[in-house]
């Protein structure tokens, strides 16, 4: 105070400065020194939230490996990657009785002498003595180790540039980024925030924000400053010849094309050209319908001469099919996990056909899943009440609705912030909140009015709120469910939409376009951002119609393509200059092997013919299927560890009875009851395996084959077993 | 520990992925460069594992269903009869170890045998101990983790003769769960299921009618066909089916390898010596396995989830000398005594769990219920000093007093004696780094 009114005075005076007496002289200069040192302190904010923090875990100090463990390391435990700074304070400056800091040498603190490595640090020298890092610590340690303004933090950080194309490889790039506080200040905190890259094949980039190209492709940096994250879009070029005429080649059909080719331009990735009509009516087919076109179908399809409508006309048909209705009843049932182990069997059944009634009335998914998500009512009897038996645990219920229909995985802040996205431990059990009054007595569905979810930290009861959302609820006389369904389907929340949108892309194209499906985030860019909002607005606009995204979808240029390649264009995995190659749903393959070869298979406790796609649940004992790896639907199936099958696939396959045991049976004893020549023989087998005739090349090389052969029958058995071990049949392509 | 900041903790060997993008030679392997990565890191970190490592394959007895501890390898003769087991106790020739009455033969080769009597956790539920047991983490929702027969054939590489990692009769233990999978491993590394008789492996054989010419001759047509390669071109998936492909045939065209499955090839002497009960067959088949070159072989005994009349039901009492104990106790003995006569035991790590202990008090209807606080493992071969007990429980069997064993402790012990490095990193779901255990420390006392 004595200070404050001398510096007043001083102000006021300045002309009597020198009539005081010496003492008072010392007394102003201290005082004015302390003013400086004030406002020099203030520039420099050492506040711990928003600047020292940062520096702790830019030098690596609170990652999971360290001393953000769960448990610590050392006997030192701070938050992971610092999202829990009040407590990540007091562990600094209170526990062990303070001996982290010394307040009377700053330098001698154990905080710097570990982090330099001047003692013995098992986590290794994280900084030198004269680095910037160093230093600032010290000087928060001499200006007493402030915590800051208690409510200060970053409200949001922004990179730039926000998208970079790479002119050649080795260039380097370097980013700036500038945190907004909550007091309003903007701060270049460059040289502060944590760079990572998704794929440091494409570029990596230094701590100090430089980022460097590396190879051909796209890949997103992220950064992440105390609780925030951003990310810019690298797009680096491929270096392949000039394909013009296939750039040229590639007439868009809607939006979808014109936004898929821009991304093909920018990376210079050249377009194959369309497939053939053979093989799109095979992919249509199994992508729409689950099954393979029949000969017939082939035949007519070929004979037709080409018009726009020649293919529009096949997607309209397979549209309207029941094998499309059992095909998507099935897809949509892996996603909600219908009837894993939880679920009784009266519950599946009724759940099932629940389902399947959406699917065939072409339902709207945001209806469809309002009534997933406030369903009530006996599980035996109320289909979709069967959704709330995924999981008695308001939380993993959340997790379960955040994966399934948000594509974001909440799961990381159940015990801490999200890495890599914006969830807090506070969004993550504020939204399982909506599930903790929900019932489940004698195999009823209710909303009960006691149960809370409590935040781990403060143990106390929290009031639900959306998603990343400001609100929380209001309405005390609506069900907790309902507001949630109304905030979940609502046409402004972008990640509704994009979730589906971006499924049923993979579902069709082979790849989604953002990957996992199921991780959605702004730091996992899209392979094709403007096409996945595009995709989600246009999903919304047609009020969430499936059939007409499936439509849309089928109709670009962009799902026509060949999956050939052309020069320039192999080594694209993402961007859709080709197609890709799809393994088919274990369901689906064994429908196809019994349709190619014409016998059925058979299910226990089905009297009714069924196909493999048709079974209710997963229960149906069948060593086919379990070999072929269906999904168990125990948990999500969509980043199966398995792709391409496994051993036990091959060896079933090749030796096993499901391909075996068709072969001298309907397809082949038809060819042989009508003693059809051997050129005909082939071109049936072609027809029904592969869907195609084959090639002149072909035709003679197998006609030779069975005509050499001194047991005709057994020749053409071998064919047909090649065939349906091909890759050709085993992918739809 | 090998800290640095997280983005570039990736490459603190020095390896960046461009390097390996102009090795060509894999393309057979149905291996993409981030797997070849994967190998290239390990190969050069494992040196020093290397050097600790003292086995070379594992067989993992699993107990489904969490045998108990108190009623096995842990009685406590002198706890209240509410607590004590219906069994009395025997000698083992090692002073101071005691085990349950049905176990005679299992007793005879505790000289082996390292008992630890103090495993404990807290995951009462039958996936997710299972879980925690078999990859050393506590199951989070995120993602899964690979399971320590994945890790170990990870670590062996591809490309031998016989499967890697063999699963018996497969590789769903813990009710269905994932806890014995690959994880976020390619699938490359997953178990080879053979099915539910181990004396009848499916489709090993070739189908009936087709001569060992004629499958030669199909897989020609089949090579023909697919080199004429019209439609599909050669991109990671048909790799990867390939490579599938090309470990089926490298098994279907050595006999011996396909012989390691047959288990009429053993005598009449030998099958009985093991019993006759599957996890006898088993586990006879997991010696011949081993014996052949894979590297972890899971037998899955499964019905030890014995929530009532232990003492009806663990030895059958309708059939004096069958039931799950004595053909627990045949095969494990009959195992250990086969491997050694065979000089195998050395290199062959035989551990024997399941997911968790069982409540002390005996319950209503004379079983007891699930337990993690308290259960046991034994290890054995590969480099364990047998004849010993690590850690104890208190008098009541409720949890340990001594020397606890987490599941990460178990599983950094057993990936070290194989040689994989527990703190190495992997490259998990989305890119990111993640280290094969994040806790766990070796437990020095089995050597």
């Amino acid at each position: 105070m004595k200070n404050l009114e001398n510096r007043k005075a001083g102000r006021l005076a300045p002309s009597r400065f020198s009539c005081f007496p010496g003492f008072l002289l010392q007394s102003a200069w201290l005082s004015l020194l302390t003013l400086f040192l004030h406002v020099h302190l203030r520039a420099e904010r050492l506040d711990f939230p928003t600047r020292i923090l940062p520096a702790l875990t830019k030098a690596g100090c609170n990652t999971g490996a360290c001393h953000g463990a769960a448990t610590g390391q050392g006997g030192f435990k701070l938050s992971l990657l610092g999202y829990d700074p009040e407590l990540d304070h007091l562990a600094l400056t209170r526990e062990l009785r303070a001996r982290r800091i010394d307040w009377e040498n700053p330098a001698e603190s154990l905080l710097l002498k570990k982090a330099t490595r001047e003692i013995e640090h098992e986590g290794g020298r994280r900084f030198s003595r004269d680095s910037a890092a160093a230093a600032l610590l010290e000087r928060w340690v001499v200006a007493g180790a402030p915590y800051g303004p208690k409510e200060l933090r970053v409200v949001g950080i922004k990179v730039e540039p926000t998208e970079i194309l790479a002119a050649s490889l080795e260039e380097t790039i370097a980013l700036r980024v500038t945190a907004e506080l909550s007091d309003g200040a903007r701060e270049d905190v460059t040289s502060l925030v944590l760079y990572s890259s998704n794929d440091d094949a494409v570029a990596d980039v230094t701590q100090r924000g430089v980022v460097q190209v590396r190879g051909f492709g796209s890949t997103g940096i992220m950064v992440r400053y105390a609780g925030q994250v951003a990310a810019t879009l690298v797009d680096s070029p491929f270096a392949g010849p000039q394909n013009r005429a296939a750039f040229a080649a590639f007439a868009p059909q809607n939006f979808i094309d014109k936004l898929v080719l821009a991304r093909l331009e920018r990376l210079r990735v050249p377009p194959s050209p369309l497939a053939d009509d053979a093989t799109w009516l095979r992919r249509a087919s199994l992508d729409l319908a689950g099954r393979l076109p029949t000969p017939e179908e082939i035949q007519t399809f070929l004979d037709q001469p080409e018009s726009a409508e020649k293919r529009p006309h096949v997607i309209d048909r397979l549209l309207g099919s029941e094998e499309f209705t059992d095909l998507w009843t099935l897809r949509f049932a892996d996603l909600l996990l219908l009837s894993g182990r939880r679920g009784s069997e009266a519950g599946t059944t009724v759940y099932h056909h629940w389902l399947r009634d959406q699917v065939a009335r072409n339902r709207p998914w945001n209806e469809i899943v309002r009534a997933l998500v406030t369903a009530e009512g006996r599980s035996a009897e109320v289909g979709p009440a069967n959704f709330l038996s995924l999981a008695n645990d308001p939380r993993e219920l959340a997790e379960h609705v955040g994966t399934m229909f948000l594509g974001t995985q909440i799961g990381c802040a159940r015990c801490h912030a999200h890495p890599s996205d914006r969830w807090t431990q506070g969004d993550y059990h504020q939204f399982a909140a909506y599930f903790a009054q929900v019932t489940r007595d004698d195999g009823t569905v209710r909303d009960g009015t006691r149960g809370e979810v409590e935040h781990p930290k403060t143990a106390r009861a929290v009031i639900p709120k959306p998603l990343g959302s400001a609100a929380v609820r209001t309405d005390r006389l609506r069900s907790r469910r309902a507001e949630l369904a109304d905030w979940l389907v609502a046409p402004d929340n972008s990640l509704f939409a994009k979730s589906l949108v971006n499924r049923v892309w993979k579902y069709l194209l082979g790849r989604g376009l953002v990957e996992p499906v199921d991780d959605l985030r702004l730091t996992n860019p899209a392979s094709h951002p403007a096409l996945l909002d595009a995709l989600a607005a246009h999903f919304v606009a047609r009020g969430f119609d499936v059939r007409d995204l499936v439509r849309t979808l089928t109709q670009s240029r962009t799902y026509q393509l060949a999956s050939q390649t052309v020069p320039g264009n192999k080594q694209d995995d993402r961007f859709h200059s080709h197609a890709l190659l799809k393994p088919p749903a274990a369901q689906v393959l064994l429908d196809m092997i019994a349709q190619a070869t014409g016998v059925r298979e058979s299910f226990t406790g089905q009297t009714e013919p069924t196909r493999a796609v048709q079974l209710i649940g997963v229960q149906t004992p069948s060593h086919a299927l379990d070999v072929l790896g269906r999904c168990s639907r125990e948990r999500s199936c969509e980043t199966a560890s398995i792709s391409g099958g496994g051993l036990a696939q091959a060896l079933h396959l090749m030796n096993g009875s499901t391909i075996n045991r068709r072969l001298n049976q309907g397809l082949l004893a038809g060819i042989q009851e009508k003693k059809l020549p051997d050129e005909a023989t082939v071109q049936t087998l072609y027809l029904h395996t592969l869907s195609r005739l084959p090639t002149p090349a072909e035709a003679s090389e197998w006609k030779s084959l069975v005509a050499a052969s001194p047991k005709r029958t057994e020749a053409l058995e071998d064919l047909l077993w090649a065939l349906l071990n091909s890759r050709e049949f085993f992918f739809n392509h | 520990m090998t800290p640095a900041s997280p983005s570039s903790s990736r490459r603190c060997d020095g390896i960046r992925r461009r390097d390996f993008l102009h090795v060509g030679l894999l393309t057979n392997l149905g291996l993409s460069v981030s797997d070849l990565l994967r190998w290239q890191v390990r190969a050069m970190a494992s040196e020093p594992a290397r050097k600790t490592a003292h086995a070379t394959s594992c067989i993992l007895i699993w107990l489904d269903g969490g045998p108990s501890h108190l009623d096995t390898f842990d009685l406590k003769p002198d706890a209240p009869a509410e607590i004590r087991s219906p069994f009395t106790t025997i000698p083992t020739g090692i002073a101071g170890i005691h085990l349950c009455e049905h176990l005679p033969r299992t007793a005879k080769v505790m000289r082996e045998v390292a008992l630890i009597r103090s495993l404990t956790h807290e995951l009462g539920n039958h996936d997710t101990g299972a879980r925690f047991l078999l990859t050393g983490h506590r199951p989070t929702p995120a993602f899964e983790h690979p399971s320590l027969g994945s890790l170990i054939a990870h670590g062996a590489g591809p490309g031998g003769t016989m499967p890697p990692y063999v699963a018996i009769p497969g590789d769903n233990v813990g009710g269905q769960s994932t806890a014995a999978r690959a994880g976020y491993l390619p699938g490359a590394f997953s178990a080879f299921n053979v099915g539910k008789d181990p004396g009848r492996v499916r489709d090993l054989d070739l189908p009936e009618g087709v001569s060992f010419d004629r499958s030669e001759r199909r897989r020609d047509l089949l090579h023909k066909l697919d080199a004429f390669a019209r439609t599909v071109e050669d991109a990671p998936p048909t790799r990867n089916r390939d490579a599938f492909y090309q470990q089926a045939y490298r098994l279907l065209s050595s006999p011996e390898a396909r012989g390691a499955f047959d288990l009429s090839q053993e005598s009449a002497k030998t099958r009985a010596r093991y019993g006759s009960s599957r996890v006898g067959a088993g586990c006879l088949l997991a010696r011949r396995l081993v014996e052949a070159g894979s590297r972890f072989v899971t037998v899955v005994d499964t019905g030890w989830d014995t929530h009532q009349q232990i003492a009806r039901e663990l030895p059958d009492s309708r059939f004096p000398g069958s039931g799950k104990l004595p053909s627990l106790d045949h095969a494990y003995a009959a195992l250990l005594t086969d491997l050694r006569e065979r000089g195998l035991l050395d290199s062959t790590l035989v551990v024997l769990l399941g997911e968790f202990g069982r409540t002390p008090k005996l319950n209503a209807l004379g079983g007891r219920d699930h337990w993690p606080r308290a259960g046991f493992a034994c290890l054995a071969g590969g480099g364990v000093q047998g004849g010993r007990v690590i850690g104890a429980t208190n008098a009541l069997g409720e949890l340990p007093i001594e020397r606890p064993v987490s599941p990460p402790d178990l599983a950094f012990t057993i990936l070290k004696l194989l040689g994989v490095d527990p703190t190495r990193e992997l490259t998990g779901p989305g890119g990111r780094p993640l280290r094969i255990l994040n806790e766990g420390t070796f437990i020095s006392e089995l050597l």
